[in-house]
């Protein structure tokens, strides 16, 4: 799940999961919910696979979510499954799928590292992340 | 943090002595009157500063400007010169809209005449300058055009027809910073950035239309061509998606090389590494051409100003007065430390006799300043940026009434030309500190003096 906080020039948003796969997938959630993104309702489905390594959890969350964001921007999709093939600390290999968007009401230029911390808090996993609009 | 943690030097300058933290390396200072520092010390921007007190290298004083604001490893309005053989860069201390900057045409119209115009002016200008949310523009740029422009920046754009070459004397740096090499800049960058070359983009960036309210010192102006009751017009952008994604490109290589080079720092935005390294050089190198691809921007901004206008008035001609960056960093000669490699985020090089842009926030004045001469020795040459946020944008969609600011601005004499209703109420004059506070500190302190001052007569953003 994710909750969208007060923040005076950008989006803060707090995103918690009962896994490390449900926090990353609701990440991505959440930066689409930023992008105000808009599926193209005709739209055919679209398929991505990424992975991504960095040196820990928090940097491999943002590293993959700044990923997302290139492809919003460059091929304007709108994801809205995650599927993880693998997912350890430094490193992962996920499928993504999607529809083409019909629209983005916001420009997300970067996802930042600011305040993000990817950890274990009363049984569920959480982080804050903000997005540099 | 509170006040009595620190010095005061004088009446705009306050000092935190670097004593405060044992990882300082030099103290932090920050100009600002004791109001205004009240009201900085409300977010962590002043953390934030110290944090950069703390970068390898560093020379002097990490430096806050009095817009400085909360920001992403460095805070927005901070300085931070760096010594090329010791120490770091830090895309952080330039953040992720490389060369976000201003620029400021002259026309020869005044208010008087071109007032029944205004309308037809920013509809014209908006047709010929896409802006707001996921807008290409009109020229989308292949492999070789791309390398070429990042290259050589407005140097370029005026090659293709976008200008003449007097335009680049009066460019910061002309246009164009040496050194940058097209090859480290991403294909995800180029992807971002291919159609967006002559767009505004979303945000706080605009094309305003202003007229000159009250001139300071009449011999400066008239040197740049400024006339009480003058029509000006500011573009403030940058380098869209091409440079936000160079940032990030290099924030994850910084990232990833920082436990190489033994480097440990308080906050992962400031992520860096030393200048002279591999890392190091990539990203200063990728910067310059992220720099570059913005003031081809400004400069594509311009020639379809330029288009509209003459499309309306004939016979009028524009001209560039400056074009300044705010978020860049540069290699720099200073007296007392020799070469350094000074990082500038939201803040404007003000180097003695150079115009200083500072644009205010929608409806609300803007200044033109110069250079003073103090502004070399207290901070590397460098003046304050903008008004600064306070009020969230959440905030502002919530509080502000579209068609209320609409009538408002409306009766203030302003049109407006804008793309959504949100992009226009979540940039209100009330979500902006005063700029008038922010001008008079840079003033008083020596760092730049007032020539001008211009209020907006009509707005066109996305």
């Amino acid at each position: 799940m994710y909750e969208f906080l007060e923040h005076t020039s950008d989006v803060r948003v707090r995103v918690s999961g009962a896994t490390l796969e449900e926090l990353f997938a609701d990440a991505v959630r959440a930066l689409f919910a930023a992008l105000e993104a808009v599926g193209a309702s005709d739209a055919q489905p679209v398929t991505w696979r990424v992975s991504v390594d960095s040196v820990d959890r928090t940097a491999l969350l943002v590293d993959f979510l700044s990923d997302v964001l290139v492809q919003a921007h460059v091929r304007r999709v709108v994801f809205r499954d995650v599927r993880f093939v693998r997912l350890t600390e430094t490193e992962l290999e996920a499928e993504l799928q999607g529809v083409a968007a019909a629209e983005f009401g916001e420009d997300v230029k970067a996802v930042t590292y600011h305040e993000a911390d990817v950890r274990m808090e009363n049984g569920r996993w959480q982080t804050m992340l903000v997005f540099d609009l | 943090m509170n006040k009595n943690d620190f010095e005061k030097i004088h009446d705009h300058l306050w000092e935190v002595p670097r004593t405060f933290r044992p990882d300082m390396r030099v103290p932090a200072r920050v100009y600002a009157s004791e109001k205004m520092l009240d009201s900085i010390l409300r977010d962590r921007s002043i953390l934030q500063l110290i944090n950069v007190a703390t970068l390898p290298g560093i020379q002097r004083y990490a430096i806050a400007m009095p817009d400085v604001h909360e920001g992403y490893g460095f805070p927005i309005g901070g300085v931070a010169a760096v010594d090329p053989k010791e120490g770091v860069i830090s895309p952080g201390g330039i953040g992720y809209d490389i060369n976000c900057g201003v620029r400021l045409l002259r026309t020869n119209s005044i208010y008087g005449e071109l007032r029944p115009l205004l309308k037809t002016l920013a509809h014209s200008i908006a047709r010929e300058v896409p802006s707001g949310v996921g807008r290409g523009g009109r020229h989308k740029l292949k492999k070789d055009d791309i390398n070429l422009v990042l290259r050589d920046g407005a140097r370029r754009a005026v090659a293709m027809g976008f200008g003449d070459e007097s335009d680049l004397t009066r460019i910061e740096s002309g246009g164009k910073i040496d050194g940058a090499d097209p090859e480290l800049v991403s294909d995800s960058a180029r992807q971002r950035g291919h159609d967006q070359l002559g767009t505004i983009g979303s945000g706080n960036h605009f094309v305003e239309i202003d007229r000159v309210e009250t001139v300071y010192d009449p011999e400066e102006a008239e040197c740049l061509g400024i006339y009480k009751g003058g029509i000006v017009i500011q573009i403030h952008t940058g380098s869209r998606g091409l440079g936000h994604q160079v940032a990030t490109d290099y924030l994850r290589v910084m990232t990833k090389a920082m436990p190489r080079h033994g480097i440990e720092l308080a906050d992962r935005e400031l992520a860096c590494a030393p200048f002279r390294s591999d890392e190091g050089q990539r990203y200063f190198h990728a910067m310059a051409a992220a720099a570059n691809f913005a003031w081809a921007n400004r400069q594509l901004i311009t020639a379809g100003i330029r288009r509209a206008w003459e499309h309306e008035i004939p016979d009028d001609t524009i001209e560039i007065v400056y074009d300044v960056a705010h978020n860049v960093a540069k290699i720099e000669q200073h007296e007392g430390v020799g070469e350094v490699v000074v990082h500038r985020k939201g803040a404007t090089r003000a180097f003695p006799g150079q115009p200083v842009l500072i644009p205010g926030s929608m409806g609300t004045a803007s200044y033109l300043l110069v250079g003073s001469e103090g502004s070399m020795a207290q901070t590397f040459g460098s003046s304050c940026h903008g008004a600064g946020r306070v009020m969230s944008r959440t905030k502002a969609r919530h509080e502000i009434s579209f068609d209320e600011l609409r009538k408002r601005l409306e009766k203030q004499g302003i049109v407006t030309e804008a793309g959504s209703t949100k992009g226009l109420v979540e940039e209100a004059p009330e979500a902006y500190k005063d700029i008038d506070e922010v001008i008079d500190v840079v003033a008083e302190s020596g760092i730049a003096r007032k020539v001008a001052r211009f209020v907006p007569v009509a707005v066109i953003k996305g």
